[in-house]
């Protein structure tokens, strides 16, 4: 059970609804629990949300690139965007409580980080910013 | 996002539907919630069960719904919250601060 697909769409809300389409139909296809199901499903929502919204700041010019990667132990996420990227680190240090609710925004990364088993962030000059979210599977 | 306003016993029920998320829906479901309190409607039910799916933005706009009606001595509660929306909801903690109902009688019952 090992699998890689990709997709590429502009920077427009409207087009989350096919990342979650194509999500869930890969989650289906390899029959994950329900609960981890979700857990990905949502993070991943949650990254190409961030991408097209603060990587690629909405411009429908520019595309948010998605990779989709799993085999029999591990289920990977890819999500690309052109944006200059962020100190990932210390933003952490001060994540605001995701149950404070003065704050309206704000939570995806808390989110992404509470449900999948790793979360990473990395910039280059070449790929722009790309998100990392890695859930263990029992396949 | 869509939505339809219904009202039983006192209490408005906003049915929403489609996807929830950042983006225009803030804007339009802020209007629809000071459109309501200008009428003087402070009791509130959102049902969920028609929202196809959800992120963490559009929780925010469900926040803004309840804190605008909670400073105004309103209340802004959920119904048909689906597993998706619930495991956002849990793992923010959100689920403390927001009052659930499966079912839309008792959801309006507890208005009373």
């Amino acid at each position: 059970m090992t699998g890689k697909i990709s997709l590429e769409f502009p920077s427009e809300y409207k087009y989350l609804n096919l990342v979650d389409a194509l999500c869930n139909g890969i989650i289906r296809d390899i029959e994950l629990d329900p609960k981890t199901a979700t857990e990905i499903a949502v993070s991943v929502i949650e990254a190409c949300t961030n991408a097209l919204e603060h990587g690629n700041k909405s411009n429908p010019a520019v595309n948010v690139r998605v990779l989709f990667m799993w085999d029999k132990n591990r289920f990977a996420v890819e999500v690309y965007d052109c944006g200059e990227g962020f100190d990932y680190r210390e933003y952490m240090k001060n994540i605001p409580d995701p149950s404070d609710i003065d704050h309206i925004r704000g939570r995806g990364i808390f989110i992404m980080k509470e449900m999948m088993d790793s979360l990473s962030f990395e910039f280059s000059d070449n790929e722009g910013m790309k998100v990392t979210l890695e859930k263990v599977i029992s396949g | 996002m869509k939505y339809k306003i219904r009202e039983k016993e006192g209490v408005v029920l906003i049915d929403l539907s489609g996807k929830l998320m950042g983006g225009s829906d803030a804007e339009l479901f802020k209007d629809c919630i000071y459109d309501l309190l200008e009428k003087g409607r402070k009791k509130i039910i959102v049902n969920l069960g028609k929202v196809t799916w959800i992120n963490s933005a559009g929780v925010g706009i469900l926040i803004t719904g309840y804190t605008t009606m909670r400073k105004k001595e309103g209340d802004l509660k959920l119904l048909n919250v689906s597993e998706k929306i619930k495991s956002i909801l849990y793992v923010t903690k959100l689920n403390l601060i927001f009052d659930c109902y499966e079912d839309e009688e008792d959801a309006i019952e507890s208005y009373s």
